[in-house]
């Protein structure tokens, strides 16, 4: 047993060679033509260049103007969960515009002949309890497949996440969990103990008004001064005061609010980062809190079963153009990417469930777009799509679904094959991320825009190197999406301060916002809770 | 003026072979240690008894190089030529003759000897070289400095970049590849002073090509090596995309070996066959439609013929090279009785999750014959999930069994499986057997409905079973038992990979 294991264990080693080799040579090469020039794959931008139109160009208004009971423009989370409210409550003459050709927003997906896989939202976890809607659409989708006699919803076994769940490459292994434990020291693991302590302390917390410290949606959390003050300092500088300051700690929650909401922890706000460790409350037959719940394509499946009841009404390839509130409507234009032809609606009731930078475009509201430039920071982020075939591993645990690396300025990668069932797969895709926080979002967009699908290429491979050194030669494929604007950033004053709430206000009696940065943190229940808020206030003028 | 220069440079190309020599030197006994560490375990010993045989045969070897008088240089460069052979050679030579576990040690020792002989050779063999063209203390001091210069070198780049690199068989080759070239070298820097030029150099040639060539193909060198690990004679081995698969046979019995693992002995496969089959099939009443899920040999559905009731049997193996092999090979369809190819059965090759999921029809009888849950990929196999789909396949009055691995070895697992299919709304009948070649072994029987009788008889050709011996398989001692609650193993935990690499990695440590 032990002979044979061996053998095949230096034979690996012997066969790693060249493949280690490759890298050496590749740093002596010229820095341009790298190996990863070699690498087939293209740029594919969330429509940046047609949505660039809308800031750089004015469009007439339409000839004529067909008549709608309600226009939603967006059809991200927010956009689709407003049109499947108000189509669940009669309001079936609904339509959802997007400027994309496939619905889906930050949870779009796309796919190659061995998965689906995402290239945005990929997960979401086992949600609260008490939001009754939400629990209901996952049942809708199948997620939920009942409740068990204690009234604890059960999920499908195939959706949530297979184990091995996550791993990370620390100290030169792979270890199961994504907080640091291998090759820390007693106080530096004290410290640990006492962070999900304070987390723990947070999740039972209520406040003066009752409500629970930390909730989903965010804006059911209580409001309790004392609350409200973890808004105005940075999430570092919380940690500072109690103490938390090892590299390791420091590290995983930088990896956290970067992960959640782009934003490093030395810029978020305090209570937006302890509201992603402490929200999360969920209890289910089968499984615990810190479960999550996923798919091929990500949430790409969530917007998949939210668009089921929505056949013939979601318009892809629409540039919305301009929103007009009248007296007894509203009047919305938007361009035909296709046919460039510009079109309108005369609509009763208009949901704009896109980014406010976008609202105030197309509501002309110069005041409006001050306030965002003002108050609202949207990061850009690069997601890499990359077919590889069978990868050399490092020592420790084995390939998991989130696969993160200490110390990288990237978030790791999924393995968008991980759920599926079959033994062998001939190859995998893997989802990368890298939010692009090193410098201010604008100058970040601006640099992304302009760099060449071989230097992302590079970015990936070589961070991924470390991890899996002949991953060069073995990816077939690299896809690279950027988001110019993928998320708000949650910085102190977003949450508890009124910006938010003043840009929240409908127009009139017919032109009503849904989007996550009006929540201020980006997460699949925000987005449809927001999609329910806007939809509630239309039906509630019918 | 001239000739001193030439004088001096020859001396120079001498001192930087020596700490080639030195290097390489250095290098073979740190193979030989490793491999023998890896090998054999215990690596302070491996080391220190390495070491000491390596330093004692350079002093044997510098004794040796009294009797060495006429032609220094040419013995230098000959000795130098087989340094780069047998140093070159060594870690394959290891690595082939370690599955012939008596004879390792031996060699292993021999190859350190040899080579610290050799090299306590050059160094005397130089010293004398050089005496009459460099004043000897300076002679001593430089001779000795470029030995232990090299000496400092090898230890560091062998741990540093050469093992990780290149692995031990390519390392070990690479710098016999350095000492051959250095041998030619010098062959031709002193082609005016060396006799039998020519020979020498055809020799260091020949060993020069067979050097590269084993560093091309050291990959190859290697799978083959593993052949020889089995004890018997590997009568065929084959890699498919799935998995390797090997079979060897001996005067006794033939075996088959999935990844290294053994699948059957045919010495004594009716035992774990008869019990795998016949009670499902016997407590499904008068099964008509069977599945076997895995078993690609063909085995299970050679003892579900032997039921008259049954008119068809669905076979779903993962592997189509597995199932061309039994349907095909004369020696394998003799032992599964050209069960393959009977036309009751139906051979399908596809992934077992993702044919029941798809699945449409029923079975009276489920035989389940998976490889043992040792990773996360099979685990999936072992599921409530699996068994949930595994619910869909089956009439009311069906039941199904569950190859479980050893109660003996891995009870934890063994219950788990128990477990889980009890978890996913079976009732269940947990039994053992013994089976020589694989020790006790464990079954689990599933079925929707309750209360398992006994059969009467077993009416069917056999060896092995009986009410009797059923009876006793039913029958669990203490050491069979887990002693714990236990996890239900599920796609989001794969408790049962858990409990199986625990039990059966201690297992083969003792």
């Amino acid at each position: 047993m032990r002979r044979s294991e061996f053998i095949r264990l230096t034979a690996g080693m012997a066969a790693a060679a060249p493949v280690v080799a490759a890298p050496l040579l590749h740093a002596c090469g010229p820095k341009s033509g790298g190996a990863a020039a070699l690498v087939p794959g293209e740029i594919i931008g969330a429509s940046a260049a047609a949505g660039h139109l809308l800031r750089d160009h004015t469009f007439n208004a339409p000839a004529e103007y067909e008549a709608k009971e309600a226009v939603i423009i967006g059809a991200g989370v927010s956009g689709l969960s407003a049109a499947r409210y108000l189509v669940q409550h009669g309001v079936r003459d609904v339509v959802v515009l997007d400027l994309e050709n496939q619905p889906g927003g930050n949870a779009t997906w796309g796919g190659n002949a061995f998965s689906k896989y995402p290239w945005g939202a990929h997960y979401v976890p086992v949600p609260n309890n008490n939001l009754v809607e939400y629990l209901d659409f996952l049942q809708d989708a199948k997620v939920i497949t009942g409740y068990d006699e204690a009234g604890l919803p059960v999920y499908d076994e195939f959706y949530l996440c297979h184990d091995p769940e996550e791993r990370l490459y620390i100290n030169g292994q792979w270890q199961e969990g994504l907080v640091p434990n291998l090759g820390l020291n007693t106080a530096q693991l004290a410290e640990f103990r006492q962070f999900f302590k304070l987390i723990g302390d947070f999740k039972k917390l209520k406040g003066a008004d009752g409500l629970d410290a930390f909730s989903i949606p965010v804006d059911t959390s209580s409001r309790d001064e004392s609350l409200r003050a973890l808004d105005r300092v940075t999430m570092k500088e919380w940690m500072d005061s109690h103490h938390l300051t090892n590299e390791y700690i420091r590290w995983y929650v930088d990896y956290c609010t970067r992960d959640d909401f782009g934003t490093p922890f030395g810029q978020v706000s305090a209570w937006a980062g302890i509201h992603y460790f402490a929200s999360r409350k969920g209890r289910a037959a089968n499984a615990a809190y810190s479960d999550v719940l996923t798919w091929e394509n990500g949430n790409g499946f969530l917007i998949e079963a939210l668009r089921k009841h929505l056949d013939g009404k979601v318009m892809t390839g629409a540039l919305a153009t301009s929103v007009k509130p009248g007296p007894a409507g509203v009047e919305i234009s938007y361009l035909d990417v296709a046919s460039r032809q510009l079109r309108g609606f005369e609509a009763r009731h208009c949901i704009i469930a896109a980014p406010q930078f976008v609202a105030a475009r197309l509501l002309h509201d110069t005041e409006r777009g001050k306030a965002v430039t003002r108050h609202f920071r949207y990061v850009p982020w690069m997601v890499a799509n990359l077919t590889v075939g069978e990868l050399s591993e490092r020592a420790g645990q084995p390939g998991s679904w989130d696969n993160v690396i200490y110390g990288s300025p990237s978030l790791g990668y999924v393995d968008a094959t991980h759920q599926q069932i079959q033994q062998r797969k001939e190859k995998r895709n893997l989802t990368y991320y890298l939010p692009l926080t090193h410098v201010a979002p604008e100058a970040a967009r601006k640099e992304a825009y302009q760099a060449s699908h071989e230097f992302w290429s590079e970015k990936v491979l070589s961070d991924l190197e470390r991890v899996h050194p002949d991953i060069r030669r073995q990816t077939e494929r690299i896809d690279i999406m950027l988001w110019g604007h993928a998320m708000v950033q949650p910085l102190p004053g977003m949450i508890h301060g009124d910006v938010r709430s003043s840009l929240a206000k409908s127009i009139g009696e017919h032109v009503h916002f849904a989007h996550t940065d009006l929540a201020g943190v980006s997460i699949f229940e925000e987005g449809f809770y927001q999609g329910l808020k806007a939809a509630r206030k239309i039906l509630q003028q019918t | 003026m001239k000739n001193t220069a030439g004088r001096n440079s020859a001396q120079w190309v001498l001192l930087v072979a020596v700490f080639i020599i030195a290097t390489c030197g250095l290098i073979y006994e740190l193979v030989a240690g490793t491999l023998a560490s890896y090998l054999l375990g215990d690596s302070v010993t491996q080391f220190s008894i390495i070491i000491g045989v390596y330093l004692f045969s350079m002093g044997i070897g510098s004794y040796l190089s009294r009797f060495f008088n006429d032609h220094l240089l040419e013995w230098f460069i000959r000795i130098e030529l087989l340094v780069g052979l047998v140093g070159g050679f060594s870690a394959i030579l290891l690595f082939l003759v370690f599955p012939l576990a008596f004879s390792f040690q031996p060699v292993l020792y021999a190859l350190v000897g040899v080579t610290g002989i050799l090299v306590g050779i050059e160094i005397p063999l130089l010293l004398r070289i050089l005496k009459d063209k460099v004043e000897f203390a300076e002679l001593v001091s430089r001779v000795f400095t470029y030995d232990y210069i090299g000496a400092l070198l090898a230890s560091l780049i062998f741990p540093l970049i050469f093992v990780p690199y290149l692995g031990l068989i390519r390392t070990s080759l690479f710098f016999g590849l350095l000492n051959v070239g250095v041998g030619l070298y010098l062959c031709r820097y002193f082609a005016g002073e060396v006799r039998g030029v020519a020979a020498i150099r055809f020799g260091g040639v020949i060993i020069l090509i067979a050097e590269v060539a084993a560093f091309i193909f050291s990959e190859q060198i290697m799978s083959f090596s593993e052949t020889l690990a089995y004890n018997d004679h590997v009568v065929y081995s084959t890699s498919t995309p799935y998995q390797r698969i090997v079979i060897t046979k001996n005067k006794h019995d033939l075996r088959l070996y999935l990844n290294n693992n053994l699948q059957f002995s045919s010495a004594d496969e009716y035992r774990y066959h008869e019990a795998l089959v016949h009670p499902a099939m016997t407590a499904a009443g008068q099964p008509r439609h069977v599945l076997i899920l895995g078993g690609g040999d063909g085995l299970a559905a050679r003892e579900i013929l032997k039921y008259k009731s049954v008119s068809h049997i669905q076979l779903v193996d993962l592997d189509p090279v597995m199932t061309r092999l039994f349907t095909g090979q004369d020696i394998l369809s003799e032992i599964n009785r050209s069960s393959l190819k009977d036309p009751r059965v139906m051979v399908t090759n596809a992934d077992a999750f993702i044919w029941l999921k798809e699945n449409k029809r029923q079975f009276d009888c489920i035989i389940i014959d998976f490889p043992d849950p040792s990773g996360f990929s099979v685990g999936k196999l072992y599921t409530t999930a699996f068994y949930r789909l595994l619910q869909n396949a089956m009439t009311p009055q069906a039941v199904a069994v569950v190859q479980s691995t050893s109660p003996y070895v891995a009870p934890k697992s063994f219950w788990c499986v128990n477990e889980t299919l009890k978890a996913s709304g079976f009732h269940t009948v947990p039994y053992h057997n013994y089976v020589p070649s694989f020790g006790e072994w464990g079954y689990v029987m599933a079925s929707k409905s309750a209360g398992y009788q006994l059969p009467d008889t077993f009416a069917i050709e056999k060896k092995y079973i009986s009410q009797a011996v059923m009876a006793q398989m039913l029958q669990f001692p203490e050491d069979m038992l887990a002693h714990e609650p236990l996890e239900v193993n599920k796609l989001n935990n794969q408790a049962l990979v858990n409990y199986f690499e625990k039990e059966w990695g201690k297992y083969s440590e003792q």
